[in-house]
């Protein structure tokens, strides 16, 4: 049960007085700001909270918060904490550890950045496709910025003129001189590129990309971190990191320790029948370790290291962050809720015995983190950020289905204590269905959570998994979106399932948690939180929902019921008939299309639904049509997947252009 | 006494007349008034140096680096050195690559190849082909980057794509005045984009307005030209330039070459002009000078003076009929203003005489030849009065 804040009787005024501190300190401020926090914090040991936790209104969140990214002030005072459901960056006094105001910006926050003296705060706002500029002093918002779709990772250069937003459904990196505000550059990265970091010589920005580059279902994947030389703002390298995808939040280790990156992965052993793993191994969790080129022109390095143990998983990790002196490095679980503290000079020494001619020899060695992780601190719940104050001596991880900061004494390796940021009181089933659904610890040695493989909250991860069938490369299925499929029932690409709680319940305990798995109030939940999942604001359709020309063109092509010879098209052979837009754009019933293959069990599959179809490649139900086009081009021989051998090249184009906006 | 001074006299008289001659081997003779500057030393990159051998297609130069399209890949010549032959093996969407773009914004590298459209970024390669994109064509035979888009002229038509959005455009005989969907080349022009069509002429589409302006022979499908400088002297459009300095476009055609200024049209043959072949692969255009890549030799015209110079292997017929393999001394043929023809020769040569297409690096030339690519360094200042010194003292 949360504190109550309600009897907080402070005005907005005067949390900003106290924001306004760090650019004008005095001493009769600092002694009001002292007495104050001395305040809040007997007001808290008392139960009678005094800060208001709702803007003006005094009351708690009426919505969850959702704590997502995390930025210190320079002096490690203020704890800047972007809440990615609230619309809203919180700002915490670090030494009374309670929240003293809270910025309104864009839909749904996701990324942070802060300008090289402190002085100017970056927040992408993923849904808005823009960054909100933020005066550190006043905490009001200055500018808000342009971007690309769906902006995530944020980083300035190293003099600030710059601005890198990592934008997840553009495939791209937007840099924005931040002199007129205006977006100057957009450079292609990798498959929905989410985070970044400026190399701490400030000549590369790197960015690591969620989800693997685009390949037949039969290739293990290979995810990208997108190299970006800040004095030619131009990707100077793309690094593979074979056989794994989501790769999240980067550090790096100071030069002096091996000036290495690190970006927490997942492995996904996706071409394996899932049926034939006995006990574990579906999917393992780790990091890679990047040395960047030594010389122009040279390829980075990159070792793989698990994190997980030989009796259990940590799984999805997702914050890194390494101390100033580049003693430890800190990497959450955000599916374990524990951060794992590793001694960076026993890393040093493992990596050091890597052949330089075989850098993959770690890939799959569970033994590997008991040489170097030193501790496993548990955190709240589904911890995804975590950032360390400048004198190396605290380290703050977000938790974000718990709406709290977990504290932690990085001289004892031990929790101190929990910053409560006040977000809606009272727990709905939908938000205890939100903490099953990243919690891996339903599954067989904390192996996975749903979140494991439905990333960035329900999205699908791209990759065709072979789930029950125990012979190797039959019935491979693509993974399916959760996004808006509340009213597209049943489910499954063979449409077995009738409803979300069979799905949830006993097919996901009996073939992928190998458990047993939830129980029915938790299946009630869950099915609530995944029923309450969005789509993301679609960026191919205009203002005001309008179609350009050719996506008008394409309308008519998809409700068209003559061929261009002038032939009727039967009517369970148009476009709208399979894909009504009424239901979601699938008539929720299971044909054969023809895009069955000799390894396919099944010859029909579930119609899936079109909603933001442009945002789900691969596409079929093996995922190896790796583009809209090539569904028709590659896939559709006969015509019995719509008929459209009689389109020209300009009205499939057309036709695409209007699939896109659904 | 007398007798032995009277011998080192004669000796050293002796090694002088002979230095004169060797200088005089070396160095090109003397051009005339009002010629252009001369590229007089060549260098070439041909299979003899490990430069795939056969049809060097396009050269683009990006600062440092100088990018080659092949009938065998597309190379990377960096430093003078050439760096790296990248093939499908390595990523590339085909083995022919016609064309090379940069986007000087980006950095990315666009090659159109006959297997599709490759972005070479990082390192890697990512393909457009007609099957898994957009594109028109895999016969793709032109690109180049505007702005956020990328045109590719292929042989069914203009494609456009949106880097930022990934949406993809055709331009074709089905929504477009074009009289034949056959794109051979792209130009960039201010607002303006220039498409030369193999048998359809010259095709301009105005980025704001959106609209099309075609431009075509008069004469139409003859091969004469009965209306000299009222049109486009040939549908058969292999390549197109635009002059930001003059505001001009040009197109070279397998039947002459023509510029337009907006108000007249300046038609150019072989029969009544220096330039040295009908038959042109490739047209470059800057300041006042135009250049023209024939199949016997690159013609350069200096528009300003009306004077032609042109650049060709001295032994080019030979190299044309295949009795020789390698170009051994260059030929320079000048022609004035009133058609005067001074014929120069050069210790150095291009590759070949059959000339692809042609790009600058400050005051060097790059030119693409059916056997190699070659470099040409402009004569210095100091040669050059040397020369003029010498001519004046004839």
């Amino acid at each position: 049960m949360k504190e109550s804040w309600a009897n907080g009787a402070s005005t907005r005024s005067r949390w900003k007085r106290e924001a306004t501190l760090p650019r004008r300190v005095s001493l009769s401020a600092a002694f009001l700001v002292l007495a104050l926090g001395v305040g809040h914090g007997i007001a808290k040991a008392r139960g009678q909270a005094s800060l208001p936790a709702a803007g003006n209104s005094g009351a708690p969140s009426p919505r969850y918060l959702d704590p997502s990214a995390l930025q210190l002030s320079p002096n490690g005072r203020w704890l800047y904490v972007v809440c990615q459901n609230a619309d809203t960056l919180l700002v915490v006094d670090t030494r009374t550890q309670q929240v003293v105001e809270r910025v309104p910006v864009g839909r749904r926050p996701e990324g942070i950045a802060l300008s090289p003296r402190g002085k100017t705060l970056y927040v992408s706002n993923e849904w808005s496709d823009t960054v909100s500029e933020i005066d550190t002093a006043t905490l009001r918002t200055v500018r808000t910025l342009r971007v690309g779709s769906g902006p995530v990772g944020l980083t300035t250069d190293r003099a600030g003129k710059f601005l890198y937003a990592a934008n997840t459904l553009g495939d791209d990196v937007s840099i924005i001189d931040l002199s007129s505000g205006k977006e100057v550059k957009r450079l292609s990265a990798g498959h929905f590129p989410e985070y970044v970091a400026l190399s701490q010589d400030g000549k590369r920005v790197y960015v690591s990309n969620l989800l693997a580059q685009l390949a037949p279902p039969d290739d293990p994947p290979t995810s990208e971190v997108t190299v970006i030389d800040t004095a030619k703002q131009e990707v100077v390298d793309r690094v593979m990191v074979p056989g794994t995808i989501e790769l999240r939040r980067i550090a790096q280790v100071p030069p002096a320790e091996g000036g290495y990156f690190l970006i927490p992965f997942l492995q996904p052993h996706n071409l394996i029948p899932l049926i034939q793993i006995r006990q574990d191994w579906y999917v393992s969790h780790g990091m890679a370790v990047v040395q960047p080129a030594k010389r122009a022109g040279g390829k980075a390095r990159v070792v793989e290291i698990l994190l997980d143990d030989v009796d259990r998983d940590y799984a999805d990790n997702f914050g890194a962050v390494v101390t100033p002196d580049g003693r430890e490095a800190l990497v959450t679980a955000s599916g374990a809720n524990l951060v794992s503290v590793i001694d960076v000079a026993k890393l040093n020494r493992l990596l050091s015995r890597v052949p330089a001619n075989d850098p993959g020899v770690l890939a799959d060695r569970l033994d590997s983190a008991r040489k170097f992780v030193v501790r496993r601190i548990p955190t709240g719940r589904e911890p995804v950020a975590v950032v360390v104050s400048p004198d190396g001596r605290t380290a703050y991880i977000a938790n974000r289905t718990d709406d709290s900061v977990t504290v932690i004494d990085l001289r004892t390796l031990q929790a101190t204590s929990t910053i409560d940021l006040a977000g809606r009181e009272t727990i709905t089933a939908r938000r205890r269905g939100q903490q099953l659904f990243f919690n891996a610890r339903f599954s067989n040695q904390g192996q996975l959570a749903c979140a494991t493989c439905h990333p960035h909250q329900g999205f699908e991860n791209g990759l065709a998994w072979s789930l029950e069938t125990p012979e190797l490369g039959r019935d491979v299925v693509e993974n399916k979106t959760l996004l808006a499929i509340k009213d597209i029932s049943p489910y499954k690409w063979n449409g077995a399932n009738p409803n979300l709680a069979t799905q949830d319940g006993p097919r996901t305990a009996m073939y992928i948690f190998r458990s047993q798995g939830f129980g029915a109030t938790e299946v009630r939940d869950l099915v609530s939180f995944v029923q309450s999942l969005r789509l993301p604001p679609n960026p191919h359709v205009g203002p005001g929902g309008n179609l350009n020309e050719r996506q008008e063109l394409g309308r008519k092509i998809f409700f068209r019921d003559k061929t261009n010879d002038g032939r009727t098209i039967p009517l369970n052979e148009r476009c709208y008939f399979c894909h009504p837009p009424q239901t979601h754009y699938t008539l929720r019933v299971v044909v054969n299309v023809g895009t069955s293959t000799s390894l396919d069990t099944n010859q029909g599959f579930k119609i899936p639904q079109l909603d933001s179809i442009y945002m789900r490649p691969p596409y079929l139900h093996n995922g190896e049509a790796l583009t809209l086009e090539e569904i028709w081009t590659k896939y559709n021989p006969d015509d019995k997947h719509g008929v459209t051998s009689d389109m020209n090249k300009v009205q499939l184009n057309d036709l695409i252009e209007f699939l896109k906006t659904m | 006494m007398r007798t032995r001074w009277m011998a080192q006299f004669w000796r050293m008289a002796a090694m002088a007349v002979l230095a004169a001659a060797v200088a005089q081997a070396q160095a090109p003779a003397p051009k005339p008034a009002h010629t252009p500057p001369l590229y007089t030393h060549w260098i070439n990159y041909t299979a003899a140096n490990g430069f795939p051998a056969g049809e060097v297609y396009c050269v683009t130069v990006d600062g440092n680096r100088v990018w080659a399209g092949t009938s065998h890949g597309l190379v990377l010549i960096e430093n003078g050195r050439i760096r790296k032959v990248f093939t499908p093996a390595d990523g590339l969407a085909g083995r022919v690559v016609m064309s090379v773009a940069v986007d000087h914004k980006t950095g990315s590298v666009w090659a159109a190849t006959f297997g599709g459209l490759s972005r070479y970024s990082g390192g890697q390669f990512t393909n457009y082909t007609n099957l898994s994109s957009g594109l028109a064509n895999d016969l793709v035979y032109a690109v180049a980057v505007q702005g956020r888009y990328v045109w590719a002229a292929t042989a069914a038509g203009v494609s456009r794509l949106n880097t930022y959005t990934g949406d993809w455009t055709i331009y074709n005989e089905l929504n477009s005045p074009f009289e034949e969907p056959w794109a051979y080349a792209i130009a960039v022009g201010e607002g303006k984009m220039y498409f030369g069509l193999w048998g359809g002429g010259v095709l301009v589409y105005d980025l704001a307005g959106h609209y099309w302006r075609p431009y075509t022979d008069p004469d139409e499908s003859m091969e004469i030209v009965l209306y000299r400088n009222q049109g486009l002297i040939h549908n058969i459009v292999s390549s197109v330039a635009y002059n930001p300095g003059t505001k001009m476009f040009w197109a070279g055609t397998y039947f002459g070459l023509s510029g337009y200024d907006g108000r007249d049209w300046h038609n150019y043959l072989t029969k009544d002009s220096g330039l040295v072949s009908n038959f042109i692969n490739g047209v470059q255009s800057r300041g006042e000078m135009v250049w023209a890549a024939t199949q016997q030799g690159l013609s350069e015209l200096d528009t300003k003076t009306n004077t032609w110079v042109t650049y060709r292997p001295a032994n080019w017929a030979a190299l044309d009929a295949a009795k020789a393999k390698e170009a051994e001394r260059g030929e320079i043929l000048i022609t004035g203003p009133h058609g005067r023809k001074t014929r120069l020769e050069t210790a150095t040569s291009l590759a070949h005489n059959y000339i692809l297409n042609v790009a600058f690096e400050g005051r060097d030339i790059w030119v693409a030849t059916a056997d190699g690519l070659s470099h040409g360094i402009l004569q210095s200042e100091r040669e050059e009065g040397n020369h003029e010194s010498a001519a004046k003292r004839r």
